[in-house]
């Protein structure tokens, strides 16, 4: 049978290894399992970079209609990502930091790192010196839904919470208490306050 | 001659014993040295015709499979030679080639062997090479493949090319395949990759513990092939991914 690749409705393409049939099944060899899991977190981390996708949840590869479904079921060939080997695939992503449980002390659900917080937290800090607001205290809600789309548009509140305090590390952002919730303020490299 | 009756005799005798031993040296000097120079015109001959369809031999893979035929037909092997990379690096750096073309298979053989164990069809070797070569003006044969992998032999990185089933397949892990093994191979390939113990029941009479403990060893001990336990059918089938056709 030959295995291709395939775009999907969305414009992702998916690798040839998506259209065979055991690659959903958790491999016992223990060699071949970690080329496939390592295809997995692959495939998974730029799909979710492609989308956008903040969150993976185990509950995804068990129901139909959700944001997951081109990735973690093939239709075409009938199969779909089962859940032990979804879970097994989240506690790798963890192991290697490109995810985190969220909310934390369970188990299905995980916050994704396509893009390292260290490098959210440089990024945040980049758009908050480009767009001259240095100093100022803003709300939580201005910097995940700017009126200017930035590169942090949607970025879920967990992982903003996270870059700032990589940024208060380096005396960069602190947290401060506002009266409808929070909000933070970002001063200029190597300030002290 | 005269029959001699006397003592003189013995002397005549050793005498055309001796003339006829230095004309039978004197024969088989010139014989050699017929044979020398005949070799020697053959070699500038051949030299000539190689120099002469140098580009037709890089280039066109029947003729350079003609013309190994009949290297190896009259006994002359174009890798052997006094130059590292024998007569053919000499002659038109075809040596290189050889070279460059062994150094793409195993580059082919490492990149795939987790995912094949170790086992890779022919074609598909072929198939990948071309594409790794981008736009190219040469066709590669299974002749070329199995002379680079020749000259991979003394590297002792294991590389064969087995037969399985009339299908060449390069093994490239030093690994011995049993014949329940090779003919799960057989079946796989026949079935488009997908092997179930059901096939080996039905299909050569093999006893359900026998199938099952093939297919697990492949599955578990070798990393030959990938288990499916969604299978529609049977609930739980083996794929083997050296015999599927990949992009």
């Amino acid at each position: 049978m030959a295995l291709s690749s395939h775009t999907t409705s969305t414009g992702f393409l998916l690798p040839s290894i998506h259209s065979a049939p055991p690659f959903f099944t958790k491999q016992p060899n223990p060699i071949t399992n970690s080329t496939a899991t390592e295809q997995w977190i692959r495939l998974i981390s730029e799909y979710a970079r492609f989308k956008r996708l903040f969150y993976l949840r185990i509950d995804d590869c068990e129901a139909t209609g959700n944001d997951w479904d081109e990735i973690l079921r093939n239709e075409r060939i009938n199969r779909r990502l089962l859940p032990t080997y979804l879970s097994y695939i989240i506690e790798t992503m963890i192991e290697k930091g490109l995810a985190e449980y969220e909310p934390p002390k369970q188990t299905r659900s995980v916050i994704l790192y396509w893009r390292a917080p260290e490098e959210w937290a440089e990024a945040l800090h980049g758009w908050v010196v480009s767009t001259g607001r240095l100093n100022t205290i803003m709300t939580f809600y201005e910097i995940t839904e700017p009126e200017i789309e930035s590169p942090l548009s949607g970025i879920p509140l967990p992982l903003l919470r996270k870059c700032i305090s990589i940024l208060a590390k380096t005396n960069r952002s602190q947290i401060i208490a506002i009266p409808d919730g929070e909000g933070a303020r970002f001063f200029a490299r190597s300030t002290l306050q | 001659m005269r029959r001699g009756v006397g003592l003189a005799a013995f002397d005549r005798h050793e005498q055309s014993k001796r003339s006829f031993a230095e004309l039978s040296t004197q024969l088989s000097e010139s014989q050699v040295q017929h044979l020398h120079s005949q070799l020697a015109q053959f070699r500038t001959a051949l030299a000539h015709f190689a120099t002469n369809h140098r580009d037709s031999i890089r280039k066109d893979p029947n003729f350079r499979h003609a013309f190994q035929q009949m290297c190896s037909s009259i006994g002359v092997d174009p890798l052997a030679g006094p130059k590292k990379g024998g007569w053919w690096a000499e002659m038109f750096n075809l040596g290189d080639w050889q070279y460059e073309l062994g150094v793409q298979i195993v580059d082919i053989c490492v990149s795939t062997r987790e995912r094949n164990g170790g086992m890779i069809v022919m074609e598909e070797v072929i198939r990948m090479i071309v594409k790794l070569r981008g736009v190219s003006d040469a066709e590669i044969t299974e002749e070329d493949i199995v002379r680079s992998i020749k000259t991979l032999e003394p590297l002792g990185a294991g590389y064969q090319v087995i037969d399985v089933g009339g299908k060449k397949m390069i093994r490239s892990v030093p690994k011995e395949l049993d014949t329940d093994q090779v003919l799960v191979l057989v079946t796989a390939r026949e079935r488009g990759g997908r092997v179930v113990e059901e096939m080996l029941v039905h299909g050569h009479q093999w006893t359900r513990e026998r199938a099952h403990a093939a297919l697990e060893n492949m599955l578990l001990r070798d990393g030959l092939c990938w288990v499916d336990e969604q299978d529609e059918t049977y609930g739980r089938a083996y794929w083997i991914p050296s015999t599927m056709e990949w992009d």
